[in-house]
């Protein structure tokens, strides 16, 4: 059931266009940010030209140049970049902040969402550091890119009055250290990147197999072969790294030369190669000035090649965020009947993928109990995703308490209706948090309620820290049945009339199983009860059996 | 309490001692680079002299002598060896960097090897998987950074200071000074800091888990109704990571502006100096260009004396990650130690048990009151279980989970030894037996066959590498796996991440021709048709009846459909056995 895409990937400007869109509230402090660094950038590269001017002021008695404003400046020089670089970090970082936010908002808002199958874990771990790529962006790229043309504006005008010629070659000088070298870091990171992310995703995967497999190993005795497998692909991502770290190298050294040859330029005007020699005070500051500037602009090099992959990050962030929001959004509040009708319903879940269910009525009227079999890839997850308005189907309308899904509000249809299956989450968080989810309408009563009718109010009870203990990531720290019950005490807290179990008891040992449901008979009262399984174990109490195959959806002896 | 502060700071040790390790067995590889460091501030002192010699007579007004060609040369000629000497230095970093993380991958990879199945009862495989990626990929920065940064961050200022001495000794007293003040500046409002830091690195890294946990279920979230909210309470996080992030980072900063402070006053102190002794020769009317050019000289080398200083504060983020891998691995390998040198001790008596019998044709089992436990705090999974099976016997393991039945399995596969009690083959005890040896007698199919990223035949070779071809056939057709003969490319077909793939009927399939080929005696089934639908498990168990055929089978099931392997069942409840007796 889940959706593989391979759409191309939104073209960069897109994503960067998207992206500063979501950064507009930011962008005052941002932008006061880059102004505070180019104050400080401003009183660094003063500070060395007034050092240089006064050093040869006093060596040919112009004393005139005042030693305050040297000590000003070098004071000014410390204060603002120590204040710029906290202001800049923290601008930045309430960007990162905002940029989490509305991606999450727009993958709970969007079918990406979908029933929590349709994305790997491993997609979404990326772009969580893929948002945190995105930091280098300002501070790295815009910031410096920004200081760079304060630096060329004061070095043409230290050097423009001196000698025109100098300050032309000086300013092409900036300018390729600036721009032209990034840009071919650019081109380079972009090339080299993409043979690492190759190489990388293969060891990745490796060591995957690797960890998943300890048992396949440590049974057929096949530790030698897999550590050698690995230690070949490790030694092909290092030769990748090095291939990049190598070209790096040589445009960092570019990088640098660019800064001497600007440094041997201002000393040759200074002893007058080819020219009347500059005034000496005034060649010295501009000598000072000029290596004040370059060493400004001497990471945007390396910044360059960051930026290819910033790129790649910001186009992988917004195009997973930007799946289509969830359909037609219903207006209407949900109606107080829990019948439900199929009425020849298709589905497919996009365009160019077969019908997974085809002209499908069913009927199942408020207080039934009903189960949905068939084997997996039937359908039968695509019926639950229908119910639950994570999709909407192609043809045919779905119908609750005679009013069609697709006019009612999709939080009004998920409060009808309360969903229990294997990819139900259980958070890294309390017990408590794990019931509630942040609904703070929930008594402890109401909790301990939910707890006993899931049969494990007891052994809740029994631990030291009760309602607080903390259950583990993906609730590791209770057994598998212990867990499903956490996730059943959650479903009933809900209070929906329609409970949706899809294969709630998968990865369960039978007895366990049998158990879970048994006491699922007792709790679920008058709700209605849709249960999608494999097959049934013999302990559910069910009025009527469909079974799903080819699409079709046909009634089956209870 | 105080045993839980003791064992924090035994902990923190270990941590520290690991640290310390590694920057040892890093240090030989983080030679070359610094030795260009080195390298490259002699050249930055050649260049400050060509400097001063240009410029001293220039300043000084005696144009006459000024040598023009020589230094100015000189500077450009230095400054391309420099670029050279700033390329390989980068590149041995990054050399450093990869050949210190391959040899910690291996040595993560050869531990999790050898400690084996039981790890995955500790993390999860993807936790593992991370720990030996993304940790290790983390840590290149220690190593290509950090450790260089750690010995250049003196060496380099004393080089610069040595060298102003012998031409310009207060410049190079001020220098010393104001580096001297660095440290002290820094352990000012820096040892509480760093404490402060530590805690905020640990903060940041819980709030990151957080949000990833919270994408994960973001499903959940979404049809309880709680998006709004949630994201509410993400912002909320998002900005306490921020606030937290910025605490440490204010630490970082203000250890840099007292660098910059330093500098500062460096800079203004020696221009100072050196300019009123100036001033005072030129009143005077003896203003000597060489006196200039000792000024100049000191002045051009301040930013190179403090320069690697900042690369120490930078690189100290990297500093942090080593200390965060250490307690990672410390965490997950700590208590391992111990058993995988109870596992080396026995492969050195080997001891062949079974004389001559390269290949076993058939085994009986014995367990001999056998106990086990994972974990001494929750009791025995097994206790004082005995029992026997002959050779081409079939054992039913029954009872609910946790039972112990997985427990059995994992003993006879010898992914963990019987904490007292006997596991005997064909009345060996299996604890003498070389692991390689106990490996031949057992073939194994679990609930979800683990296929590595490769080709059919890879796959089908990890039983018996040096299988022809024919063979692999053979063993497919055996295991009515006649999917893969449909494939375009047979068994060259590449199955897992971004192959071809498989359902969990074929991967099932898979598996069992792997044990056909492996033709071991001794066949464990562990619920090999928990996660299939009825009709292709009754598929499957007609091929693994086939498969059972002249072997002794150890099977655990829930299925119904296991009635035809006529068979003894051992109950299990609560790691006891219940009763033994005889069905159909």
């Amino acid at each position: 059931m889940s959706r593989v895409q391979h759409t191309p990937l939104v073209d960069q400007r897109t994503a960067f266009a998207q992206i500063f869109g979501v950064w507009r509230p930011c962008m005052p402090r941002l932008a006061i940010g880059i102004v505070l660094s180019l104050l400080a950038l401003l009183a660094g590269l003063e500070l060395m030209w007034t050092a240089g001017l006064r050093l040869a002021g006093m060596a040919i008695g112009l004393w005139a140049v005042a030693s305050i404003v040297l000590r000003l400046l070098g004071a000014g020089r410390v204060a603002g970049r120590y204040i710029e670089r906290l202001f800049t970090h923290d601008a930045m970082f309430r960007a990162l902040a905002d940029l989490r936010v509305w991606f999450f908002r727009r993958l709970a808002a969007g079918s990406a969402a979908g029933l929590g199958f349709r994305r790997s874990g491993d997609l979404l771990s990326r772009l969580v550091s893929d948002v945190e790529t995105l930091d280098g962006l300002y501070l790295r790229v815009v910031v410096p890119l920004c200081g760079a043309a304060v630096a060329l504006a004061l070095l043409l005008r230290a050097a423009l009055p001196l000698a025109p010629g100098l300050a032309v070659v000086l300013a092409v000088l900036l300018l390729m250290a600036a721009i032209a070298l990034p840009l071919v870091a650019l081109r380079i990171g972009r090339h080299e990147g993409g043979s690492i992310a190759v190489a990388q995703a293969a060891l990745r995967n490796g060591l995957i197999d690797l960890t998943a497999g300890l048992r396949e190993i440590r049974a057929f005795e096949a530790e030698a072969g897999v550590a050698s497998r690995i230690d070949v692909l490790d030694e092909s991502l290092s030769r990748a790294q090095g291939q990049l770290a190598r070209k790096l190298a040589l445009a960092g050294a570019v990088s640098f030369l660019t800064g001497q040859a600007a440094i041997v330029a201002v000393l040759a005007a200074l002893v007058g190669v080819g020219m009347t020699p500059l005034h000496p005070a005034a060649g010295c500051g501009l000598l000072f000035l000029t290596i004040a500037a370059f060493e400004a602009s001497s990471g945007l090099t390396r910044a360059g090649v960051l930026a290819g992959t910033m790129g790649m990050a910001a186009r992988r962030v917004v195009e997973s965020a930007d799946q289509p929001a969830t359909l037609d959004r219903g207006t209407r509040p949900a109606p107080s009947g829990t019948d439900i009708a199929l009425r020849n319903v298709s589905f497919r879940w996009s365009p160019d993928r077969p019908m997974v269910l085809r002209n499908v009525t069913l009927d199942i009227p408020s207080g039934s109990r009903v189960a949905i079999l068939g084997p997996s890839g039937a359908g039968k997850s695509s019926l639950a995703a229908l119910l639950l308005k994570v999709a909407v189907p192609e043809e045919g309308d779905i119908l609750l308490g005679s009013e069609p899904l697709s006019t009612l509000r999709d939080d009004a249809v998920r409060s009808r209706i309360a969903w229990l299956s294997q990819a139900t989450h259980l958070f890294d968080d309390t017990l408590r948090a794990n019931l509630t989810l942040g609904r703070r309408d929930v008594t402890d009563d109401m909790l301990w309620r939910a707890l006993d009718q899931a049969a494990i109010g007891d052994l809740v009870r029994g631990l030291p820290d009760g309602l607080e203990t903390w259950i583990g990531e993906g609730g590791t720290r209770l057994s598998g049945g212990q867990g499903r019950r956490v996730a059943l005490a959650r479903t009933l807290l809900a209070d929906a009339p329609i409970l949706l179990l899809d294969e709630p008891t998968t990865g369960l040992d039978a007895q366990t199983a049998a158990d879970f449901f048994s006491t699922l008979n007792d709790v679920a009262g008058d709700r209605t009860v849709i249960m999608i399984a494999h097959r049934l174990t013999g302990v559910e109490r069910i009025d009527r059996v469909w079974r799903v195959a080819d699409g079709q959806v046909m009634p089956a002896m209870a | 309490m105080v045993s839980y502060k003791a064992a924090m700071s035994r902990d923190k040790q270990i941590v520290r001692a690991w640290t310390r390790a590694q920057a040892r067995l890093g240090r030989r590889n983080a030679r070359p680079v610094i030795a260009a460091g080195l390298v490259g501030t002699l050249i930055a002192c050649a260049q400050a002299a060509c400097i001063a010699a240009l410029l001293g007579p220039v300043l000084a007004g005696h144009a006459a002598a000024m040598q023009i060609v020589w230094p100015l040369a000189g500077f450009g000629c230095l400054a391309i060896v420099r670029a050279m000497v700033l390329a390989l230095g980068d590149i041995a970093a990054g050399r450093a960097g990869a050949r210190a993380r391959r040899r910690l991958r291996q040595d993560i990879v050869q531990t999790m090897l050898s400690a084996g199945p039981v790890l995955l009862r500790r993390a999860h495989s993807g936790a593992l998987a991370a720990l030996a990626f993304d940790r290790v990929e983390a840590l290149d920065g220690f190593f290509a950074r950090w450790i260089p940064a750690s010995i250049l961050w003196v060496a380099q200022p004393v080089l610069v200071v040595c060298v102003v001495a012998f031409v310009a000794p207060h410049a190079a007293l001020v220098m010393a000074l104001c580096g001297l003040f660095v440290p002290f500046a820094q352990a000012a409002f820096g040892i509480g800091a760093a404490v402060a830091s530590r805690r905020q690195f640990l903060a940041m890294t819980r709030l990151q888990a957080r949000f990833l946990d919270r994408i994960r279920g973001i499903a959940t979230i979404v049809l309880a109704g709680r998006a709004d909210d949630e994201a509410e309470r993400l912002a909320a996080a998002a900005a306490e990571l921020r606030k937290r992030t910025m605490t440490v980072l204010r630490v970082a900063f203000l250890s840099s502006a007292a660098i910059d402070l330093a500098m500062v006053v460096a800079l203004v102190l020696i221009t100072l100096g050196e300019g009123h002794g100036l001033v005072a020769q030129r009143a005077a009317g003896t203003l000597d260009p060489a006196s200039v050019g000792r000024a100049l000289f000191a002045l051009v080398l301040v930013p190179e004396f403090f320069a690697p200083l900042r690369a120490l504060a930078l690189a100290y983020q990297d500093r942090a990650q080593a200390s965060g891998a250490a307690e990672s691995i410390h965490d997950l390998f700590g208590a391992e130690t111990v058993s995988i040198d109870a596992d080396e001790g026995r492969q050195s008596h080997d001891v062949p048990c079974t004389p001559g019998e390269a290949r076993p044709s058939s085994v009986s089992v014995r367990f001999e009151r056998v106990s086990f436990s994972w974990d001494a705090d929750r009791g025995a999974s097994l206790s004082d279980v005995s029992f026997r099976m002959d050779a081409r016997q079939t054992l039913l393991l029954c009872g609910a989970s946790g039972a112990g039945k997985s427990t059995i399995m994992e003993l006879l596969l010898g992914f963990v030894s019987p904490m007292s009690g006997r596991i005997l083959f064909n009345e060996c005890d299996v604890a003498e037996m070389s692991s390689a040896q106990r490996a031949r007698y057992v073939a194994w199919i679990g609930q979800r066959p683990v296929l590595f990223a490769g080709t059919i035949a890879d796959n089908l070779r990890l039983a018996r590498p040096e299988a022809s071809d024919e063979a692999l056939e053979h063993a497919l057709a055996m295991a009515s796996a006649d999917f893969v003969s449909a494939l375009p490319q047979g068994i060259h077909t590449v199955i897992g991440d971004g192959g071809f793939g498989l359902s969990g009927g074929q991967a099932q399939r898979i598996a069992i021709a792997r044990a056909f080929l492996k033709n071991a005696p001794l066949l464990l089934l562990d619920e090999p048709t928990a996660h299939l639908d009825p009709a292709t498990e009754r598929a499957i168990f007609d091929t693994l009846a086939r498969l059972a055929e002249g072997r002794t089978v150890i099977l655990a099931s829930h299925s119904h459909a296991i009635s035809r392997f006529g068979a003894q069942r051992l109950d299990l409840v609560h790691g006891r056995v219940l009763e033994s007796r005889v069905v159909a």
